[in-house]
């Protein structure tokens, strides 16, 4: 969702002539790089996005490290436990990319655990069944790519590097998830209709991860003119679908959509109306995990507090030498 | 919340024995050692690692084409202590698009002097940034790592997306489909 709810923007025009220089490097395809001047509405944008994906990838790890101990086989447990692994280095990488901006790692985890921070509004839905592993694979971790993937050509150096190693790393969670549904909707009939159930969840829920419609999205246009965003909500919400909609259905599955239709002149599949009340709800801390999600994130910080303090105290007795 | 934050430590990653280190995101962490076990976890998770080093943020001077053509006086400034001839890395990044790889060694007494002593032997002077810090400022994996720290990732070939067969796999569902319609058919008829 990294983008979805994003305040107005002033128009920072106060210092015109290396506003200019700026976006003309932009236009040229160069990248900005930490020690380059820039807007700092580009700076602010960046990390208020940058943090909320990062937060997004640790408190990502909580739906899905629910299941590591209840996987079908040992295979898939590993496959799931290095999946889980990925998803908090990626949240180190990108803590360090906001950091080049000039936020404090910090700043950035208190605004997580103090509820101020924003996260992706996907993982504040449960994880009922091991189904719900092959959905958040394919169909989560799969809208989170095409986002990426875009993202891995912003104008922000330290942001696109990170995209491209996440985006590499990504693929293969997509996969692994696409397998367990293959898997799981050709199997028996009751694995069948735990895959579907599962699919019933999760469908919406995703469609609403690219964020609200273009027309109430206000920020699009100048993150899409400093090169931080190249697609609109819209545009990458309809490639996912048009991706998805066949696959599935290809693999007998149903998607939860009395209104889905094939429309042969655009070549798009339209769905029906999104729930944006229900996307604004969980957004806003009223979603069905919102709770729990934020109360474990706050256990493991105060859980690790002894792990830090005794860090800190051992490296503090080496440099004087007292080991 | 007590705690306060961990300094940041630069970290560098040789792929191949025969490339150079190459600059790859930064940890926070109490001291060194523990700095180079938290970058093995974020950045080597997957193979292709030979050499991990590690280097406090605050030691590396670093300098951009940028500020050097506004500027060319800035490398007569002394930024660290003067002392007796030193050992410095040189990181270059060639275009803005890249990123920072060791291109060589220079020995000088102060940062300054080993900006400039880079321009005349390895640095490229068209780059778009350079790093220097002293050798000694390094905090790095030693041969014997290498199995505990590198090997485990190769181990894992479940996390390459072409471990799963999913492309076959959809190919044989979507016959399947067809099969299925075609036999539809016949039975209509």
């Amino acid at each position: 969702m990294y983008g979805a709810t994003v305040e107005p923007v002033e128009d920072a025009r106060s210092d015109e002539p290396r506003l200019i220089a700026f976006e003309a490097r932009i236009a040229k395809g160069e990248k900005i790089e930490p020690g380059d001047w820039m807007p700092e509405e580009y700076r602010r944008q960046l990390i208020r996005m940058i943090s909320q994906h990062a937060h997004s990838e640790i408190v990502g790890m909580l739906p899905e490290g629910a299941f590591i101990t209840r996987a079908p086989n040992l295979q898939r447990k590993m496959i799931l436990l290095a999946k889980v692994q990925d998803e908090a280095g990626h949240g180190q990488y990108l803590y360090h990319a906001a950091e080049t901006l000039g936020a404090t790692r910090e700043e950035m985890i208190d605004a997580l655990l103090s509820g101020k921070a924003k996260y992706s509004s996907i993982f504040n839905y449960p994880t009922l069944s091991w189904a719900d592993m092959g959905a958040i694979g394919w169909l989560v971790d799969g809208a989170a790519i095409l986002n990426q993937s875009m993202l891995a050509k912003c104008s922000y150096g330290p942001y696109s590097r990170a995209m491209i190693r996440i985006c590499a790393e990504e693929n293969f969670h997509k996969r692994q998830g696409q397998d367990i549904v293959i898997t799981l909707a050709r199997g028996t009939p009751e694995q069948k209709a735990m895959m579907q159930d599962s699919l019933n969840r999760w469908w919406w829920p995703t469609l609403m991860m690219f964020g609200p419609h273009d027309s109430d999205s206000p920020n699009s246009g100048v993150l899409i003119r400093w090169g931080i965003k190249t697609k609109t909500n819209d545009e990458l919400r309809q490639m996912f679908i048009n991706q998805m909609v066949p696959d599935l259905r290809t693999l007998g599955l149903t998607l939860p959509d009395p209104d889905l239709r094939y429309d042969s002149e655009s070549g798009n599949w339209i769905t029906g109306k999104i729930d944006w009340d229900e996307f604004w709800r969980v957004v806003k801390g009223d979603g069905p995990c919102n709770a729990e999600r934020m109360e474990a994130r706050q256990k493991a910080h105060e859980d690790g507090l002894w792990v830090r303090e005794a860090l800190a105290s051992y490296a503090e007795k080496y440099e004087q030498g007292n080991l | 919340m007590t705690d306060t934050q961990w300094p940041r430590y630069i970290v560098f990653q040789q792929a191949k024995i025969e490339e150079p280190h190459q600059y790859a995101g930064s940890v926070h962490a109490p001291d060194a050692e523990m700095a180079l076990m938290n970058a093995r976890d974020v950045f080597v998770r997957r193979p292709a690692c030979v050499s991990l080093w590690v280097v406090p943020a605050g030691v590396i001077f670093a300098k951009t084409a940028e500020e050097l053509t506004e500027n060319p006086a800035l490398l007569d400034g002394v930024e660290d202590q003067a002392k007796a001839p030193t050992q410095y890395h040189v990181f270059q990044k060639a275009t803005h698009k890249g990123t920072y790889g060791h291109v060589g060694d220079v020995t000088a007494e102060s940062a300054g002097e080993a900006f400039k002593q880079a321009f005349a032997t390895v640095a490229q002077c068209s780059a778009a940034a350079w790093w220097v810090f002293t050798v000694e400022a390094v905090t790095q994996s030693t041969p014997e790592d290498i199995e505990a720290l590198f090997q485990p990732a190769t181990s894992k070939p479940f996390r390459d997306q072409a471990f799963y067969h999913t492309v076959a796999a959809m190919h044989t569902a979507s016959r399947q489909i067809r099969t299925q319609t075609q036999d539809t058919n016949i039975d209509e008829r």
